[in-house]
């Protein structure tokens, strides 16, 4: 116990239950304060003195999903190559595409190929598969198992065709630094359900990070708390997880012990409610420094999973990631974000193409997603567990390269899909033209996708604001439909 | 065919041959057949104006100007709207009139929402334009309407006389008299004022940044003549870290940052610009001349080296360096980016709102926006070089002797790649200067601005020209034509009320956790009202006819009773006023990121005073620049380097330090004016394991060790972290952690040698006694009170 009996003991020990029973909805008063999705709530002066923000909060009507695992293939995976098969696009292999898509003027419409490049047919073998028979390329035999969970979306549009700003756009919805993202929006509008383990973890794996960095998953304007936490790959996996060296468990808890107790008294004086904020958040801290090792710990999974995702204990890989973030949603955790990198296969570079970079990408991530859906499938996880697999754009019909081949970024159209969490899967949305140029049927943009992830997680996406600067903020700015084919 | 039967029965009333002329195009006649035949010409006031009246003048007219447009004066048809002119005289076909009521070339067709105008209708503007589009003149309406608006903060700054107040023993200065007024009509008492150690520790952080010394607060505290507040706050307003303190609040506002952002997130040189922040608040450079050596100080006659540097306010932007990308795209957004912190930071308006359509709220059209743009639409961004006069000299040598070796070409058995190896020598010696981004006026070829339709860049609508908003003061110039200069100049006009307000009130912010006007980056229509708006308007007036002097404001707020109140939540105001609105109580705040490692470095004796320079690494945890699309190194700053203040911590955009992230830094990507403070676990494990606080830790206990006899520890602990002695309970509760860390310690040697330091050393000459205060300090240093301004 960490309080001894003095004056202050009972004014402290009503304000610390209130707090500590936060996970346990509608106990105080103070959490239906906060119980209003979309409210924002500051852990601030007296005012919301006992509002904990991350308290869970009643959505705006049913949910189909409590969590979210977004598997981001940064860099904008080709489209031609995994999903969208173009017979058309292989028979004019090498012509130039028709002035009806590009016309040959100067406007810039490409990072960097001309308006005349040469088209490029895919080189790889498409079938068929599962009982929805959706196509996939030979690049992705294992998803290509699990076809009858996905919904495929293969008319996603965006705004830009650079990097950078297209992440933050897919991340953030706004093509500029400096808003939260999808998972800090998802938690301010939810709260968390994990009480020892930070609510939105970001995951990385690849030779290099994401661009942006933390731009990615920043709380942007919502407060700080709201910033995705991530999960590192080497040393602590959270920042201060590990107790100083020559510091025991013990001399920790009795560390805390002291700390609470002088905390207690100086909230005996002044009467600030922050005082007991402070309270519970080193007694989750506390909590964290066991917590977050044991989800670390593969000991406790059978190798038969370990195999399915191809995980091997301690090793940084998307597939660890993969197992990882089913671990996380088994705790409660609300948003996981996976990054893997190096998906921008311009051509001419020996790994950057479409012939053998893509295959090693796909290699990494393929059978990891298949068995993330599977696991999460077997365990009764995936009702709840909307999983989304995309990147930022697409890629060109065009060649950038031939040798070794490569495709220049495109924001007509890019595939992305998502499983679980209500989804109903084993269909294809959208249909692009002949050479996958443009979309000719269902056409979607970035902020159709946003919209649908918060409408499984029961929250409207245009009552889901913000009032920052003197304007309502949305994740989908001024857009957005939800995808009614899939919900 | 309602809108159409409609239309024939009020032409027909109207105008009987309007009605032949419906006629004749109903039974099917070709259009222009038909009106050639029947009409001979159209007149604006008898034909052309009522059906704009009933259709259009809803959305665009003296109401509503949708799209930026005005459809009931006909000198505003060939003003036009956002897209430009609305008729091109003599020329239908390519008026855009005529392209949106026919819904053709991507122009939502108008009236939007509405049926479309009937044929007839169209083909009676069509005629009108081919005919010449004339129309009578009206003097009265100038093509640059004033707007008018009640709203609170446009309106004039009133003198408010300060209330009389019946009972004046609490009072001290004028701010108390609104602020007492105010509490009585609700019945409430202002809080007695805080006693002597709270007070200096509230000033010590909020002007400096740091905790107090044991001797400064002693000294304060045996003060008994007479003043001793008021010389205490000279002192500290006088400091140099005064301008460090404050300085990091306007670079909040300014963004600033060490590397570009976005992709690559290249480093820059800038932090010539940090530090001429620090330098002109701590010379107390008036906040006009602040403002306008940064806004424009590269537009001043004889500008000096300084007030180019000042320019650097708006080369804190963002800076995409993407490979393949459209370099007018981001040029573009730098703009808007200024146009968007210029508007928050002085006028506290959310100018950006009408980046791609008129505000929702306020009263600024697309136009006026793109009229803000256009006067940093010829913003050109160098790099300037600073060299010392001593790398003057040093590189006006190096030239001279380069110069005379080349003279040298005639002499035979110096030539050849001897001599070039020597001139590249010299070259390779020559210093490097340190460097700053600023702005420059583009002077050739400068770039016309226009609206772009719906933000988007590459569609350019009307051509505008720099101006500020009609629903502010009028900008005047001898020119004709109006610069940055003049908008700088402007924000300090007599008749100008936001800038005074919006600054009193940011300070105020500063000092009370919330402004007088909460909202304090929207002073607008949908901003909260002040709570005490002659109290604002009584430090506005002030700031202004003070000479715009920032440290008298400081000065007067700081000496006020309002701001020397306790903090201590009690009684009814506590229950009645829980937010505090009506100031019966001062704030506890919790310290900024910044603030914090400071006062650990401070406390343990770690710190380095030293104000200024380049930007330094201290130790951050392995594995932070991981996440970055480009590698870059962290190689930790050499010696006391290490221990500088916060505020010169390398902020790179996409891999910040993570303990500034963790306590609410801003991230620089675009104008903070208020941290949010957030209370969280990750919080606790920095602050409880991170190497730099045991660090800290450390040094904490070998100070207390050397520099206290032990029946003295506990209490020379505590104030040389909060300032005070503790009280009976928390000695206490400390002398049985002591013991309780000497018993593990002992228990286990090795541990205690496993902590920073070494062990064997310890001032004492026994280890496990600094192990066991290294563990103390641990706690005084995690304890909310150590974080916390009271």
């Amino acid at each position: 116990m960490l309080l001894q009996t003095d004056k202050s003991a009972i004014e402290f020990e009503l304000s610390r239950r209130q707090f500590f029973n936060y996970s346990g909805v509608g106990l105080a008063s103070a959490a239906s304060m906060s119980m209003l999705p979309g409210t924002p709530v500051i852990a601030g002066n007296a005012a919301n003195a006992f509002v904990n923000p991350l308290a869970v909060k009643l959505p705006h009507f049913s949910p189909r999903a409590k969590h979210v695992i977004y598997l981001f293939m940064a860099g904008g995976p080709s489209q031609l190559e995994l999903f969208d098969n173009k017979p058309r696009l292989r028979e004019l292999n090498g012509e130039q595409i028709p002035d009806s898509y590009v016309p040959k003027d100067n406007t810039k419409r490409f990072a960097f190929i001309k308006n005349d490049a040469p088209l490029l047919g895919a080189r790889r073998r498409f079938r068929k598969h599962g009982q929805c028979g959706m196509e996939v390329s030979s690049l992705l035999p294992y998803t290509a198992g699990i076809v009858d969970e996905l919904a495929l979306i293969k008319t996603v549009r965006t705004d830009n065709f650079n990097h950078g700003p297209a992440k933050l756009l897919m991340n953030t919805g706004f093509g500029r630094p400096g808003r939260p993202g999808i998972g800090a929006w998802t938690i301010y509008g939810l709260g968390s359900e994990a009480d020892n383990l930070p609510s939105f973890v970001v995951l990385t794996t690849g030779p290099r990070g994401p661009r942006n960095g933390t731009q990615l998953y920043s709380s942007g304007f919502l407060p700080t708390i709201h910033q995705g936490v991530p999960l590192r790959n080497s040393g602590d996996p959270i920042l201060g997880l590990t107790n100083p060296s020559g510091i025991s468990r013990r001399q920790q808890r009795q560390a805390v012990d002291a700390i609470q107790t002088l905390n207690a008294e100086r909230f005996a004086v002044t009467g600030d409610g922050e005082i007991t904020t402070r309270i519970a958040a080193y007694e989750m801290a506390f909590r964290m420094q066991s917590a977050a090792p044991e989800m670390m710990d593969f000991g406790s999974e059978t190798l038969q999973t370990l195999d399915a995702y191809g995980a091997k204990p301690s090793e940084s890989s998307f597939a660890n990631n993969c197992l990882l973030a089913r671990r996380l949603v088994e705790r409660g955790v609300r948003f996981v974000q996976l990054f893997h990198t190096d998906w921008d296969h311009h051509g001419s570079d020996k790994e950057q193409n479409i012939d053998n970079g893509i295959e090693s990408r796909c290699r990494e991530i393929d059978q990891p997603c298949a068995a993330l859906i599977s696991d999460l499938r077997e365990r009764g996880l995936l009702d709840d567990t909307l999983v989304v697999w995309g990147g930022e754009f697409g890629r060109t019909p065009q060649a950038q390269d031939t040798s070794p081949a490569g495709r220049d970024h495109h924001i007509e159209t890019s595939c992305v899909w998502m499983a679980g969490g209500g989804i109903r899967g084993g269909q294809t949305v959208g249909q692009t033209d002949e050479l996958g140029f443009f979309a000719i049927e269902n056409p979607l943009h970035v902020n159709d996708l946003h919209a649908t992830i918060l409408h499984q997680l029961g929250l409207n996406h245009e009552r889901l604001t913000y009032r920052f600067q003197g304007r309502d903020f949305r994740l989908t700015d001024v857009g957005g439909n939800v995808i009614k084919q899939i919900v | 065919m309602k809108g159409l039967a409609d239309s024939v029965i009020v032409l027909s009333m109207r105008r009987s041959y309007h009605a032949v002329l419906c006629l004749a195009l109903l039974t099917g006649s070709s259009c222009a057949a038909a009106v050639d035949q029947t009409v001979a010409s159209v007149e604006f006031d008898r034909d052309v104006a009522p059906i704009l009246d009933r259709h259009c003048v809803v959305c665009h007219g003296p109401e509503k100007q949708e799209s930026g447009l005005r459809l009931d004066v006909p000198k505003f048809l060939h003003v036009g709207g956002d897209r430009g002119p609305s008729v091109v005289a003599g020329n239908s076909k390519q008026s855009i009139l005529i392209r949106a009521l026919t819904g053709k070339d991507n122009i939502t067709q108008m009236p939007d929402g509405d049926d479309p105008l009937d044929k007839t209708q169209i083909e009676i503007i069509r005629r009108w334009i081919d005919q010449g589009a004339q129309a009578p003149e009206d003097d009265a309406v100038s093509s640059r309407l004033p707007v008018e608006s009640d709203h609170w903060a446009f309106q004039p700054i009133d003198q408010p006389r300060p209330p009389d107040v019946s009972d004046n023993a609490w009072i001290r200065n004028g701010v108390d008299l609104f602020v007492f007024a105010r509490l009585n009509e609700e019945s409430l008492r202002p809080s007695p004022q805080a006693d002597r150690v709270t007070l200096i520790r509230r000033l010590n952080f909020d002007l400096l940044g740091l905790p107090p010394t044991p001797e400064e607060v002693d000294r304060f505290l045996n003060d008994n003549r007479p003043g001793a507040y008021d010389r205490l706050v000279d002192r500290l307003v006088d400091s140099p870290h005064f301008g460090e303190r404050w300085g990091r609040h306007w670079l909040d506002v300014a963004r600033y940052a060490d590397s570009d952002g976005y992709n690559y997130d290249r480093p820059r040189s800038i932090w010539k610009y940090r530090d001429w922040v620090i330098e002109a608040i701590n010379r107390d450079l008036p906040f006009d001349q602040f403002t306008i050596d940064q806004l424009a100080g590269d537009l001043l006659d004889d500008a000096t080296c300084n007030q180019q540097v000042a320019t650097g306010f708006h080369r804190n932007t963002l800076y995409n360096r993407e490979g393949g990308n459209d370099p007018e795209q981001y040029r573009i957004e730098r703009i808007v980016d200024r146009v968007n912190t210029t508007g928050t930071v002085f006028l506290g308006l959310t100018v950006g709102c009408a980046e791609c359509h008129a505000h929702k709220y306020d009263p600024f059209s697309q136009r006026e926006f793109y009229e803000l743009f256009a006067f940093f639409n010829n913003c050109d961004e160098p790099e300037l070089s600073l060299p010392t006069p001593s790398e003057q000299e040093r590189i006006a040598d190096i030239d001279r002797q380069i110069a005379e070796i080349r003279k040298q070409t005639e002499i035979p058995e110096n030539a050849g790649p001897k001599r070039q190896t020597r001139i590249d020598e010299l070259k390779k010696s020559r210093p490097k200067p340190a460097t700053t981004l600023v702005i420059a006026e583009r002077t050739t070829d400068p770039r016309t601005t226009a609206i772009h339709i719906r933000g988007d860049f590459k569609e350019r609508g009307a051509v505008v020209t720099a101006n500020v908003p009609r629903v502010l003061p009028s900008l005047k110039s001898t020119r004709g034509r109006f610069d940055r200069l003049d908008l700088a100049h402007w924000l300090f006009s007599e008749e100008n009320p936001l800038t005074a307000r919006v600054t009193v009130n940011r300070i105020w912010q500063q000092y009370f956790g919330k402004g007088l006007v909460e909202t304090e980056n929207d002073f607008g229509t949908q901003g909260e009202l002040p709570t005490h708006p002659e109290l604002l308007d009584w430090l506005a007036d002030e700031f202004r006819s003070g000479g715009w002097q920032v440290k008298r404001i400081h000065r007067l707020i700081l000496t006020s009773a309002t701001y020397r109140q306790s903090s201590q939540q009690s009684g009814s105001a506590a229950e009645r006023d829980p937010a505090n609105r009506l100031l019966a109580r001062q704030v506890r705040l919790r310290l900024p990121a910044e603030c914090i490692r400071d006062s650990c470095l401070a406390v343990s004796g770690l710190l380095s005073g030293r104000i200024g320079g380049p930007s330094v690494f201290p130790w951050q945890p392995e594995g932070i620049m991981d996440v970055r699309r480009e590698p870059r190194p962290w190689t930790i700053s050499s010696g006391t380097d290490r221990y500088r203040r916060g505020m010169y911590t390398h902020f790179w955009r996409t891999s910040p330090h993570p303990f500034l992230t963790t306590f609410d830094a801003p991230l620089s990507d675009v104008c903070s004016t208020r941290r949010t403070q957030s209370n969280t676990p990750l919080q606790a494990l920095m602050l409880l394991n991170d190497p730099t606080f045991l660090e800290c830790a450390a040094a904490l206990a070998r100070r207390i060790l050397t520099e206290s006899p032990s029946n003295e520890r506990i209490n020379y602990a505590f104030r040389l972290c909060v300032s005070r002695t503790p009280s009976p309970e928390e000695r206490k509760s400390l002398q049985r952690f002591i013991e309780l860390q000497q018993e593990e310690f002992r228990k286990h040697p090795d541990t205690a040698a496993a902590l920073p330091g070494d062990g064997a050393t310890s001032p004492t000459g026994d280890p496990v006694e600094l192990a066991a205060w290294i563990a103390t300090a641990r706690v005084l240093l995690n304890i909310d009170e150590f974080i916390t301004r009271e």
